[in-house]
């Protein structure tokens, strides 16, 4: 299936410049007796053209730096600078436009919208920013993910899996510098996430994507070119290439 | 369950209000209305009790005619009993004062009254003295200031006869307490003078000092009533009540138009929230709550949300009366103002309405909410209310049978039936049954009309339109439901507008073929037998520069048994400048010994086509035949006999009204200028042009459909809190979806901009059906009305509502779109 990439469209190779750069990032929830700090100075960087994973215990920060990293929520202290663009100077204008044109998502669930049609949730963000829709890039997303008879139904009407194939073609269309994927597979049957993340893999091998993705799955994790692991709101350590067993067992060592 | 339904209710405070306010509306309505009326009946009973307390005992005539009088002889009978000290009689009739401007005032002639002097004065003299002898007079004070009189001026004040007599003013006196008075102005004259200037024959009423009330009751005799000074102050008061009955009457059947909409907007919050709330209630099934606990819960916390509302709506009704009242005093000073009146009985209907009305909206809600299956609390459910809608085989019947008798009955009413009230009152019953029809296949038209209204929003507002338009069709029921409250009161608007605008269109159209005049000259005030002198019309003939004047004569007649006014018209004219319009027969008929009758009158079967009628002349009893019948709707009208049998039958020579126009080519102002120096001589005689008449017409239609608007109002505004509703739980719903549109790329302004054109494409979804069946159904009460009505559309008033409805809904939309826009995407997404 990641055959049918023809070429790396728009996508830089992978670089020695980041695509991501967190650099201390505190996030602190409440005040006073109740602060929560879910981020205690983290700083880590996410190469261009690369898919990194992000694993770590329940409640370790795992999501709230991938929100932080995404322009959805805001930092207590620190900054994160995506490409040439410190988002965490930006007010909420700019990080919606940032959103838009820069950032794709997938989450683990409510990825779609009930009202619009798979090919019309596809083309959202597309739509939202008023841009051109690149036809013949459009198709070639449709049939690596496989959805070209599906493209009319409405979300109720697909499958889980079909209805996450869907959000990974809308990450996919728009070209975005980076893809954030949070817990992707987290609803799918093994079949289902190991198609999905196989796509998400080949998109970065072969179209130069640059993916972050929260997993606690450490096969999922595998899929990844590097994991970070975050543990109590900091960055513990890393792997480059690795393979489930490996992942498990550091997870292991974390506690988990 | 009651302890969990009432915590369920403290916690979402916010909720119960919003649900409430649609019923604190209502409920405020009502009982401002039955504020406002029981502190007018309060202040009025005050007053008459102030001034009757100066009278020991009154006489008044038995029954309601009010031309019976009490002659001179009861009253001297009644003055030579033995302890009674004064006897005052009280003259009233008609005494027209004359302005600066040599015309009588006002539209209808001012009262005279006898004003007495000594202890039995019942009114207060805010200024100088009471009147004595037959050049004094006092005026009204409200009057005096109006027209710019004051004491020591002299003023010229006409007699029955219209003959001017010249008065000096010795004072100004409040005869506040005479609604009569107040409402005509009033001139005031010693008892003598009084009965001199009006003609009456003797009085409306004795007012005694001293003396018992036995004594009186059997001088009197027993045509009269004698009355204690308490028992006087209570009938009038009771008399005054029956003026505000019909204001609390008018405008309780608007409140119960409010109070509709406010059911359905509660039916609708309710389905939402039940909705919304299917996996608490799946809970309370799996713990164990009966289905019956399930319905009592609903039912119990719509009960708590009624009362809320209703005490509220309580609240809300005290300032709306006192408003309304400071206005009603404001405008009508006869009207005073002792304290606003909060009476129990306001209370209890407030309370009833609106607990009783939330309960059943609510009852259709509980019983869904109670088909629930627990095991729905362990499924992450369907979004509620979702998905196409289908007509139900039940409801497709109902709408069909609905929609079919609607139409049937309105066809009837306005195209088979006689022309009439009659056929209004079927057009009405068809509307409203029609209306229930579309409440019930509106579900199956949200798609298609929802389409259409975001039309142009979407090709506008790019991808947040085309969104907020797939929103607001994707729960059909309840945007059908939003939707429908405001077609109640836009649809009620259309239909008045253009009803409005018809009879406008009608009558122009009439005056035009059937009766064109330039002007019209007619005794001021319109008594049955006020007349103008014909040497007016002589005068107007002998000017050159007028074409035709025609003089409009009348009598009444006993003719076949009844009284009738018998009319004639100017010979000459008739065929030439007036064209009656024959409905049956034509004037060639109309010769000697004939009539003929409007088309109102010919539905009397004695009174038809070919009958011949007996009627009763100043010579004897002669037959008429009638001829001819002609439209109704013009001048003309009545029973119409040729203008040498007239002459014949009747002595009467003076005209009740003249009809002038103008040679071809003699611009509008020389002929008025004209017109108006004939009429000079006679203060009594008003001229008036067409241009004014259609003016004045125009006027009074505008004024009803503005005071309509005023009263709708408060319709409409509860329609669009049911839209702020509608979207402010929708918006809860679909935090999630927001959120991921917000992570998407939607920035704040298009979010609220999405939940604007939502609210938009409801409101004009919900004017445009009430626009639509104001209009045909405004066109099938028009052609009720009469044959020869013409239908107009006030197109710019129609789309107006559209467009207004439109905007307020997008006002409407501002609190839910704020609230959208404020929320987290991080914790909205997280949010289950």
């Amino acid at each position: 299936m990641t055959s049918t990439f023809t070429s790396p469209p728009g996508g830089a190779p992978a670089s020695a410049v980041p695509a991501v750069v967190a650099e201390g990032v505190s996030k602190v929830y409440g005040s006073g007796d109740a602060a929560v700090h879910a981020l205690r100075g983290v700083g880590v960087a996410f190469a261009r053209g690369a898919f990194t994973a992000i694993m770590g215990p329940s409640g370790s920060g795992k999501s709230t730096l991938m929100h932080c990293l995404a322009g959805l929520d805001t930092v207590s202290g620190g900054r994160i600078v995506l490409g040439d663009a410190e988002i965490t100077a930006m007010g909420d204008r700019q990080l919606t436009m940032l959103r838009r044109d820069r950032v794709g998502f997938v989450f683990q669930a409510f990825n779609l919208l009930p009202t619009l049609t798979a090919e019309q949730n596809i083309l959202l963000p597309l739509d939202l920013a008023g841009r051109k829709v690149d036809r013949s890039w459009f198709d070639q997303v449709v049939d690596v993910v496989g959805l070209r008879d599906r493209l009319k139904h409405r979300p109720n009407e697909l499958s889980g899996g079909q209805q996450q194939r869907v959000a990974c073609a809308r990450a996919l269309v728009a070209r975005p510098d980076v893809i954030f994927a949070d817990e992707p597979t987290g609803n799918l049957d093994s079949r289902s996430g190991a198609e999905v993340l196989g796509f998400l893999r080949a998109s970065v091998r072969e179209m130069g994507r640059t993916i972050v993705m929260v997993t606690h799955d450490p096969v999922a994790a595998s899929y990844a070119d590097r994991v970070v692991f975050l543990r109590d709101g900091s960055i513990t350590s890393e792997i480059v290439g690795p393979t489930p067993d490996a992942v498990l067992d550091r997870l292991k060592s974390l506690g988990a | 369950m009651l302890g969990t339904t009432l915590a369920g209710l403290r916690a979402h405070k916010l909720r119960l209000l919003l649900t409430g306010l649609a019923i604190t509306l209502g409920v405020g309505f009502i009982a401002g209305t039955f504020v406002l009326t029981d502190s007018m009946d309060k202040g009025v009973a005050k007053t008459f009790a102030r001034s009757a307390d100066k009278v020991d005992v009154a006489v008044l005539p038995r029954g309601n005619d009010s031309d019976t009088v009490i002659p001179e002889g009861v009253l001297k009978r009644v003055a030579a009993l033995p302890g009674v000290t004064e006897v005052q009689g009280r003259v009233q009739g008609d005494a027209a004062l004359v302005g600066k401007d040599g015309k009588a005032v006002g539209d209808l002639p001012t009262v005279g009254m006898s004003v007495p002097s000594g202890r039995l004065l019942r009114y207060d003299v805010d200024k100088g003295r009471t009147p004595k002898g037959a050049s004094e007079a006092v005026l009204d004070t409200h009057t005096a200031e109006r027209e710019g009189y004051g004491v020591g001026d002299a003023v010229t004040v006409l007699d029955r006869a219209n003959r001017p007599h010249r008065f000096t003013v010795v004072g100004l006196v409040d005869f506040g307490i005479d609604p009569d008075a107040a409402f005509r102005g009033a001139v005031g004259f010693d008892p003598a003078t009084a009965m001199a200037m009006t003609g009456e024959k003797g009085y409306k009423e004795l007012d005694i000092a001293g003396g018992s009330e036995g004594a009186v009751a059997a001088a009197a005799g027993a045509s009269y009533r004698t009355y204690t000074g308490d028992e006087l102050a209570a009938k009038l008061a009771a008399a005054a009540g029956a003026d505000t009955t019909v204001i609390r009457t008018g405008l309780l059947i608007f409140g119960m138009v409010a109070v509709l909409v406010s059911a359905l907007v509660i039916y609708n919050t309710f389905s939402i929230l039940i909705a919304q709330r299917m996996r608490e209630m799946a809970l309370l099934r799996c713990v164990g709550a009966t289905r019956r606990q399930v319905f009592g819960g609903v039912v119990l916390e719509s009960a708590v949300v009624g009362l809320v509302g209703s005490l509220l709506g309580l609240a809300a009704g005290l300032g709306l009366g006192a408003g309304a009242l400071g206005l009603v005093g404001g405008l009508s000073p006869q009207v005073r103002v002792e304290g606003i009146a909060l009476t129990g009985r306001t209370v209890a209907v407030g309370l009833a309405v609106g607990v009783a009305v939330t309960v059943l909206s609510a009852l259709l809600p509980a019983r869904a909410a109670t088909r629930v299956a627990p095991v729905a609390a362990l499924r992450s459910d369907l979004e509620p209310g979702s998905g196409r809608f289908r007509l139900g085989r039940l409801r497709a019947v109902l709408a069909v049978l609905l929609g079919g008798g609607g139409l049937a009955l309105g066809v009837l009413g306005s195209v088979v039936m006689a022309k009439g009230q009659a056929a209004m009152y079927i057009v009405a019953a068809a509307g409203a049954v029609f209306f229930v029809a579309v409440i019930a296949v509106m579900p199956a038209l949200i798609r298609p009309l929802g389409r259409v209204a975001g039309a142009v929003p979407v090709l506008l507002g790019g991808v947040p339109a085309r969104l907020a338009v797939a929103n607001a069709q994707r729960a059909p029921r309840r945007t059908a439901t939003t939707t429908i409250a405001l077609t109640v009161g836009v649809g009620l608007m259309s239909l008045f507008s253009v009803v409005g605008a018809s009879g406008k269109e009608t009558s122009a159209a009439r005056l035009d073929a059937q009766f064109p005049f330039q002007f019209q000259v007619q005794p001021q005030f319109g008594r049955k037998d006020a007349r103008l002198p014909h040497a007016l019309a002589t005068a107007l003939r002998e000017r050159p520069q007028i074409a035709a004047v025609i003089e409009l004569r009348e009598k009444e007649a006993p003719v076949g048994g009844d009284d009738r006014m018998v009319r004639t018209v100017t010979a000459s004219a008739l065929g030439g400048a007036v064209k009656p319009k024959f409905v049956r027969g034509s004037q060639a008929a109309f010769t000697s010994g004939t009539a003929m009758v409007d088309e109102e009158m010919a539905q009397d079967s004695r009174l038809g086509y070919g009958q011949t009628v007996r009627m009763e002349t100043a010579h004897g009893t002669v037959p008429v035949r009638i001829a001819a019948v002609y439209a109704s709707g013009t001048q003309l009208g009545g029973f119409l006999v040729p203008e040498a049998d007239f002459d014949r039958y009747f002595a009467v020579r003076d005209p009740s009204a003249i009809f002038v126009k103008a040679r071809d080519g003699v611009p509008a102002s020389t002929a008025r200028s004209l017109v108006d120096d004939a009429a000079r001589p006679y203060p009594a005689a008003k001229v008036t042009s067409s241009a004014e008449y259609e003016e004045s017409l125009s006027k009074a239609i505008d004024m009803m459909l503005m005071i309509f608007g005023g009263l709708l109002g408060l319709a409409i505004v509860i329609a669009l809190f049911g839209i702020a509703n509608t979207l402010t739980l929708s918006v809860v719903e679909r935090t999630r979806e927001s959120a991921l549109l917000r992570a998407l790329g939607l920035t704040r302004r298009q979010l609220r901009r999405m939940l604007s054109v939502e609210a938009l494409v409801m409101a004009v979804i919900g004017a445009a059906t009430g626009v639509a069946l104001g209009v045909v159904f405004g066109w099938a009460a028009t052609n009720a009305m009469a044959r020869d009505s013409v239908f107009a559309l006030p197109y710019l008033q129609v789309a107006g509502f559209v467009v207004l409805a439109g905007a307020a809904g997008t006002v409407a939309a501002v609190m839910p779109a704020r609230r959208a826009a404020r929320a987290s995407i991080v914790e909205s997404l997280a949010h289950d």
